[in-house]
């Protein structure tokens, strides 16, 4: 009897353990291949999402930079400089309406993923960057945290909703580039450890604009049923 | 050299170069094009030409402002072609006058950043129905040059409501979608509604134009009524309840009104409690009930009349006040027919019984009447007037110093008469008809004596009777007769008997003749009622009675016959005159009730002018000697 106690314990404890992880990811899990008992979520609904999630994104990066901005104004000087370059700006990406329009969804679709993968490591060393500064408090430091995992969940729901749209056809196999982050920026690895921190949170503002941006064009251009 | 001199020459005048131009704002509509405005510094008091350079971010080339037209003075238009999203402009202006330039302080600008929409358009305004309760429906359109169907542009919306007469706005957030309801409306009430619209990161647009709405009036009735109604009956149902109890105690005697206890005179409600009966019944013996005094009689009765032979005046007056007493007496009992006095006292009713049955006696003498003449008739009627009857059982009279007292009462019983008010009421019941019967012979003897006795009914009895009692044998004896009675009530009367008619002497007395004193003067004394002895009734003290006449002389003197009483001196009522008889007729002739009536003594001749006028006594002086008397 006694060893039939533990027996059943240890499974009851595997099991929360399993439990605790799976609602831990805090969202309704997505069922790519519509297993049954998952709900299949539409496409409609996958970009709304994807899309709440990056304004989420690109508020809190507002915060920030409004934030560091007041603290450490940056002196006239910075503001005339000609030169600021962004590590991402070497990604091409329209700059206007037309621009956005006129690009194939696949290939805005790879924008939109090169443009969260590079900024995963940028943030997360962010992160870790915040403690130095004593002005900053803990509400900032955890925003800093947020935004990093924020990138990462997005980066995440932005593939899906690629897989999804080659599942239903909309797009082609072609742009599905699943080549690993880090091959895309071997180059400017470095560059980003030299933007300042200010630079940084000013760029990456202006990356969730875009992201956020192009997501809705997407999404209008997709399923314009809800909201264009 | 020239231009220096120049540039000298401006300096010298108090020209400077222009001041420092300021880049104001920068806005973009739609996020497609932008537009930058500045302010341009002094102008130094010469021309100066301001010129907008950007440059672009991750270049270095400069370029100037494209247009400064389009959106107005001192300002730079960039159009689709010149705009890039995403990308930081470095703007600067440049003011230039002949002195030289002035470079404005850079600005970076990002497009994202300073989108500012256009107000919404197509706003509409609608009133609409839910269960009864009106709300308002907002709908508008995002403005024309925003791209909002491709997602270019994300706008949310804000719309204010406000009454007319209020200040202040009611906001509300609309998000994204393009229609609100706004509920709880006044009713009656105009509002005004505007919208505005913002981009996900940029600056409000400016507020819509005001749209304005009339609520109508509306009625709940289901409920509002009845809310009233029960609100406004529940109000009045409290001020009736205080009414009621304030005014508690008047409304409760008007509706209920105490029993009202017994209100008996010495009624004892604790002896009744006490259960003594005795003593209870004892109280409501009132000593005075049934009434047994005799006030009203006495009020009724006539005062004595004093019979003066000398001092005729005094009695005259006196007779005169209680004759005037004894008619408004009788006056007063022919109204009330339970006082026991009836407007004939039973002495005369007696009279008349005997003289009912000379019915043909009245119809001549109704004939006889009109032979009289004039002054006669009235004369008659006056002294018929005059005479009483007397009640002789009453009260006897009082003889003293030669004075007859008589008592011309002529219904009020007097005390003694208290133990038998059943005789008198039957008595004065039977006058009463014959004064009813009378009434109507009053009428046919003529107009003049009924005039002239007046309106006491009593007197029109006696008035008849007269007639009755005489025997109309023979006219003259007849008159005489009647004047003789008259003049024996006629007690100190001055009046000549021809043409006095005084109206005040009513009341007649009928006297007997108690007796012949002396000096020849007859005394008189008052007839009783009624033959036969009566209860209380002392005696008529037997005197020579000179009631009688014997008979009348050619010289017109009345003969008196002395005639002893002996017992019923009150004999037959037949007042028929015999010449000759000394013997008091008894009710031979008349017979006509079982109550004798009265004779009626006559003494003196009236008419004429005659000595006996004066006193109204026989004077014996002037008389012839009787023969028999």
């Amino acid at each position: 009897m006694p060893g039939n106690i533990r027996s059943v314990s240890f499974v009851v404890l595997v099991c929360l353990l399993f439990c605790s992880r799976l609602t831990s990811v805090g969202a309704t899990p997505i069922c790519t291949n519509a297993h049954a008992g998952c709900h299949v979520l539409s496409l409609s609904n996958l970009f709304d999402r994807v899309i709440q999630h990056s304004a989420r994104m690109h508020g809190i990066s507002n915060d920030l930079h409004s934030e560091f901005e007041q603290y450490f104004l940056p002196s006239r000087n910075q503001i005339g400089r000609v030169s600021r370059n962004c590590h991402t700006s070497t990604i091409l990406t329209p700059n206007g309406k037309e621009n956005a329009q006129k690009m194939a969804r696949e290939e805005l679709t790879e924008v939109i993923l090169k443009l969260l993968v590079a900024w995963r490591d940028p943030l997360w060393h962010f992160h870790h960057s915040m403690a130095h500064y004593d002005d900053f408090n803990n509400f900032s430091s955890n925003k800093a945290l947020e935004m990093s995992d924020m990138v990462h969940e997005l980066r995440k729901g932005v593939e899906k909703v690629a897989e999804k749209m080659q599942v239903l056809g909309i797009t082609s196999n072609t742009v599905n580039s699943l080549t690993s982050p880090e091959a895309l920026l071997p180059s400017e690895s470095a560059e980003w450890r030299l933007m300042k921190d200010y630079d940084l949170l000013y760029c990456f503002r202006r990356d969730s604009n875009k992201v956020q941006n192009y997501l809705k064009i997407l999404k209008c251009r997709i399923v314009p049923e809800h909201g264009c | 050299m020239t231009q220096e001199t120049g540039a000298t020459a401006a300096q010298l005048k108090g020209y400077s170069p222009p001041g420092k131009p300021t880049l104001t704002r920068c806005r973009s509509p739609e996020k497609e094009t932008f537009t930058c405005w500045w302010e341009p510094g002094s102008d130094g008091g010469l021309p100066t030409t301001h010129a907008l350079y950007y440059r672009k971010e991750s270049s270095e080339r400069v370029y100037e402002c494209p247009d400064y037209h389009t959106a107005g003075e001192n300002s730079c238009f960039f159009n689709k072609n010149d705009t890039s999203i995403w990308v930081n402009y470095n703007i600067t202006v440049v003011a230039t006058n002949t002195l030289g330039s002035a470079f404005s302080d850079p600005v970076d600008v990002d497009v994202v950043y300073i989108v500012k929409p256009n107000p919404p358009e197509k706003q509409t305004v609608t009133i609409m129905e839910d269960k009864g309760w009106p709300f308002l429906r907002v709908s508008w359109e995002p403005p024309q040059k925003a791209d909002t169907r491709s997602g270019w542009i994300t706008l949310i919306y804000e719309l204010r409501v406000k009454l007319e007469e209020e200040n202040e706005w009611e906001m509300h957030l609309a998000g994204h979608q393009k229609t609100f309801n706004i509920f709880s409306l006044r009713s009656g009430g105009k509002y005004l509604v505007e919208v505005r619209c913002k981009p996900d990161h940029g600056f409000w647009s400016e507020w819509s134009s005001t749209s304005y709405i009339k609520v109508p009036d509306y009625f709940h009735r289901e409920k509002s009524v009845w809310i009233l109604l029960t609100i406004f009956s529940a109000f009045i149902f409290l001020i009736l309840t205080w009414l009621l109890h304030m005014n508690s105690r008047s409304l409760k005697n008007c509706i209920l009104p105490p029993v009202p206890g017994p209100k008996i005179k010495g009624f004892d409600n604790q002896l009744l409690k006490n259960g003594k009966s005795d003593e209870i019944f004892s109280a409501l013996m009132v000593s005075n009930f049934p009434p047994t005094t005799s006030s009203n009689y006495e009020d009724l009765l006539v005062e004595y009349l004093e019979v003066y032979v000398p001092v005729e005046q005094e009695l005259m007056q006196e007779e005169s006040k209680d004759l005037h007493g004894g008619c408004l007496k009788c006056e007063r009992s022919t109204s009330d027919s339970d006082s026991g006095r009836g407007s004939c006292d039973s002495h005369t009713l007696l009279m008349d019984k005997c003289g009912e049955t000379k019915e043909e006696g009245r119809h001549t003498d109704r004939a006889s009447s009109r032979m009289l003449t004039e002054a006669q008739r009235h004369q008659k009627g006056w002294e018929k007037d005059t005479l009483t009857y007397a009640h002789g059982d009453m009260v006897s009279p009082d003889m003293s110093n030669g004075r007859v007292k008589t008592w011309p009462s002529v219904f009020s019983p007097l005390p003694q008469y208290s133990s038998n008010p059943l005789d008198k009421q039957s008595s004065l019941e039977m006058a009463k008809q014959h004064c009813l019967s009378t009434s109507s012979c009053l009428t046919q003897p003529g107009h003049s004596t009924k005039e002239a006795l007046g309106p006491s009914n009593w007197d029109f009895c006696l008035g008849n009777k007269q007639p009755h009692l005489l025997h109309p044998q023979t006219q003259v004896g007849r008159q005489l007769q009647a004047h003789s009675e008259v003049n024996i009530s006629n007690i100190g009367r001055k009046q000549a008997p021809a043409g006095l008619q005084s109206p005040a002497l009513r009341s007649t007395e009928y006297v007997e003749v108690q007796r012949v004193n002396e000096e020849d003067l007859v005394l008189l004394q008052p007839v009783v009622s009624g033959c036969g002895r009566i209860e209380g009734y002392p005696q008529m003290p037997k005197g020579k009675d000179y009631s009688k006449v014997k008979g009348v002389d050619s010289d017109n003197m009345l003969l008196l016959q002395r005639e002893v009483m002996e017992e019923d001196w009150c004999p037959g009522v037949d007042q028929e005159i015999n010449g000759g008889t000394g013997n008091c007729y008894t009710s031979s002739t008349v017979n006509t009730t079982q109550k004798p009536t009265a004779c009626i003594h006559t003494a003196m001749p009236v008419q004429g002018d005659m000595a006996l006028a004066m006193n109204g006594y026989v004077d014996t002086a002037t008389m012839c000697t009787l023969p028999t008397c």
